[in-house]
């Protein structure tokens, strides 16, 4: 332990982490070079991707002529048919060129956030519920998987973020929001087990995107973890009880720590017995979730659920598991 | 005058005042555009209407019930007022009508150099339109289209027909911009309402 405790002050110190943040991922990887490469990789900067949005434009050919002759070089990304990664700028901020006023595309800071509406995978016959939505990026980019039909409820209790909510679905074109600015603990309430669909895209510290602000190397005490873990538990059972018999719930976070991903999925199925995890299908090529932490063994169902960390998937630390509710 | 509060702004669904505006400005044959949907009325110091999907009534109808309201519903309408101009259409409502009637009407198009200069919130002058479609009325609103086809942005106009805009000088005013898509980066929704007047 003494031995632990050594390494992971010296690797703290040289990368400017808090100690028992570096503690952790030893635990996760139970290796230290491969510690290493996680925090090298959270030192390099992120790659910008953009979804090109075909509720506005009707190919996604004509937008990326446009960028072409802005200057823009954009690279395929594999596993989303309209995304790409941004490989050379243009002569036009992306903020800001027509065909971003026009709702052409959105603007990812990295491109994990593509993944949950690919995890809950909707269809224009579903009953979608948006938990903690706003900015926009996942509503729009379900509308965008429903083609403007069906049914999403989307909430956020954020004043400021709602105003760039409602502008970018203005902006976007899309027509099949309804979306409400409550504590999304309280939808339940006014739905109750309503939706086909659910997507929790959890508030968390950040903990997979240190590359977009490395104050969280030393900000996150562990206290504010285990603060942020009882919200999302909270979070997590409204929005499964305002999912329907049978329906998916996709739960998400940009954090790598266990305790706001895998321990609050646990604590939520020791609570709940109609509820069980299944695999997550995207083309992602994704870590298993993590199932034995400092001697305490989770469920073997968490193995189901997706992680990314940077130094493997070349984007952010990423955390994505879907649930479903058993028929009544 | 006393200016009411977000917390007091009511919303409430059906009735057919916006649609009886869009036959006004852009004839009946233009209401089609928007069959099947449900105008949902939100008053507060203005009042904003959005255009309701069926399928999305029924969770309208439960967040109303609860007591609160929808932030945004369906697709954006625009805007009544009590004054003339009394209804300011989107710009995502009159694409949806240019595209079901196959052209443009109530609008001019600009040049490249037009739409750079709309985007920052400013008027459109006579030496940046390359066309106009008629009607153009006085003090009504008008879109201004960019060379690629989509509308940029909805303004007043400041002339009586398209034929005016011909005999006006260089820097003469042509549309004077109400909202253009450039305020979706620079925000704000309230100062909006003090343009809409000449």
């Amino acid at each position: 332990m003494k031995a632990v405790s050594e390494r992971a002050r010296a690797i703290a110190s040289k990368f400017g982490f808090l100690e028992y943040m570096v503690v952790r991922y030893h635990e996760i990887f139970g290796d230290w070079s491969e510690v290493t490469e996680l925090l090298e990789a959270f030192e390099k900067p992120l790659v910008k991707a953009i979804r090109i949005n075909t509720l506005r434009f009707k190919s996604v050919g004509e937008v990326l002529e446009r960028l072409e002759k802005l200057g823009y070089e954009l690279s395929k990304i594999p596993w989303d048919r309209s995304s790409y990664i941004v490989v050379r700028a243009g002569r036009v901020s992306l903020g800001a060129t027509h065909e971003f006023l026009l709702g052409g595309y959105y603007l990812y800071r990295g491109v994990a956030s593509l993944i949950p509406p690919l995890a809950l995978s909707p269809s224009k016959l579903d009953r979608v519920l948006d938990s903690a939505a706003a900015p926009g990026g996942k509503t729009t980019h379900l509308a965008q998987l429903m083609d403007n039909e069906g049914l999403i409820v989307a909430t956020d209790i954020s004043r400021e973020r709602f105003r760039a909510f409602r502008t970018n679905l203005e902006r976007m074109g899309v027509e099949n929001v309804v979306a409400i600015r409550v504590d999304s603990r309280r939808i339940p309430e006014i739905f109750g087990e309503y939706f086909t669909k659910s997507l929790l895209d959890a508030p968390c510290t950040g903990e997979g995107i240190i590359q977009l602000d490395p104050s969280r190397k030393t900000k996150t005490s562990f206290e504010d973890l285990v603060r942020a873990h009882k919200k999302q538990v909270e979070l997590l059972m409204a929005t499964i009880r305002a999912t329907a018999p049978g329906g998916r719930v996709v739960y998400s976070t940009c954090s790598i720590a266990p305790e706001e991903n895998e321990f609050t999925i646990a604590e939520v199925l020791e609570s709940l017995s109609n509820v069980r995890v299944v695999r997550t299908s995207t083309a992602v090529d994704f870590e298993p979730g993590v199932t034995e932490y400092f001697g305490v063994e989770l469920p073997e169902q968490l193995k189901l659920c997706g992680r990314t960390y940077p130094h493997k998937h070349g984007f952010e630390g990423f955390f994505v598991c879907v649930l479903e509710k058993e028929m009544k | 005058m006393r200016t009411r509060k977000r917390d007091e702004v009511k919303c409430t669904l059906g009735g057919n005042e916006v649609l009886s505006h869009i036959s006004r400005l852009y004839g009946a044959e233009a209401t089609e555009a928007v069959k099947g949907y449900t105008p949902m009325y939100c008053s507060g110091s203005f009042t904003e209407v959005y255009l309701v999907k069926p399928q999305l009534v029924e969770a309208v109808e439960a967040v109303l019930r609860s007591g609160r309201i929808p932030y945004f519903a369906g697709m954006y309408c625009g805007r009544l007022r009590s004054a003339k101009p009394e209804f300011i259409p989107s710009h995502v409502l009159v694409e949806r009508i240019y595209e079901f009637l196959g052209h443009p009407i109530r609008a001019v198009k600009a040049i490249e150099q037009g739409i750079k200069v709309i985007l920052y919130g400013r008027d459109l002058l006579a030496e940046s339109v390359a066309s106009c479609f008629e009607p153009v009325e006085l003090g009504e609103v008008v879109s201004v289209i960019g060379p690629d086809g989509y509308v940029y942005a909805i303004g007043l106009s400041t002339t009586s027909s398209c034929e005016e805009i011909a005999k006006l000088r260089k820097k003469d005013v042509v549309v004077r911009s109400v909202f253009d898509l450039g305020w979706y980066l620079r925000g704000g929704t309230v100062p909006r309402e003090a343009k809409y007047k000449l």
